[in-house]
């Protein structure tokens, strides 16, 4: 994703190794993404899920139905 | 002793033939108060480095060299920043690239050195449409 977008940046941490920022991000399983230090993903997601999420981009509406939902 | 063994080896030169450009990766460590994933990373790195001639390993002091930090936003070690020609592709890790870890190095240097991503379609459409800065933090462990 960084590779692609120029305004995306990506770290990949060891968690073990930097207990500090693990703890701040509440990392208790693994793999685990933040993004800009507010948006957590637990595990591994599928790729559209996982890029939707950590772009904080809306679900694909297939009928309509998540809209009248909310 | 090395961290890769023969067979590791073979499968990942096949691999790593794909490359057309020219990948360097900078390693950010410090002797002192560093601890030994600096030093694991550096035999990683050059394990790796010996199997493609198109790869080279650029060593930075953590302590000393603070405009290459600033430059790539370090602020830890070991950190790895990877450049496909020279450029900065914002791929970044910080820990020593073993385990899972290492399969993330190959990787980075794998779209570094080809300028292909494995995504989906739809994700590169998603990806363009990002105009504010993102930094992707994924925590994980080398087990």
């Amino acid at each position: 994703m960084a590779f692609t977008s120029e305004h995306i940046t990506s770290s990949a941490i060891e968690a073990t190794e930097f207990m500090d920022l693990s703890r701040r991000f509440r990392v208790t399983g693994v793999p685990k993404t933040v993004v800009n230090d507010t948006i957590e993903i637990m595990g591994a997601l599928p790729e559209d899920m996982f890029v939707r999420a950590a772009l904080q981009m809306q679900p694909e509406d297939h009928d309509g139905e998540e809209d009248r939902a909310l | 002793m090395p961290l890769l063994s023969p067979q590791d080896e073979q499968v990942l030169t096949k691999h790593l033939s794909a490359m057309e450009k020219r990948v360097e990766v900078v390693l950010f460590s410090q002797a002192i108060g560093g601890g030994e994933s600096g030093v694991v990373a550096k035999q990683v790195l050059d394990e790796v480095a010996r199997l493609n001639d198109k790869i080279t390993i650029v060593e930075k002091n953590f302590i000393l060299d603070l405009d290459d930090r600033a430059k790539y936003g370090i602020d830890k070690s070991p950190a790895i920043v990877i450049l496909s020609d020279g450029h900065y592709t914002r791929m970044r890790m910080f820990g020593a690239p073993t385990g899972y870890e290492f399969v993330g190095l190959v990787e980075a240097i794998l779209i570094a050195g080809t300028g292909r991503v494995d995504l989906e379609e739809k994700t590169l459409e998603m990806l363009a449409t990002v105009d504010k800065p993102t930094h992707i933090q994924v925590f994980s462990t080398p087990t």
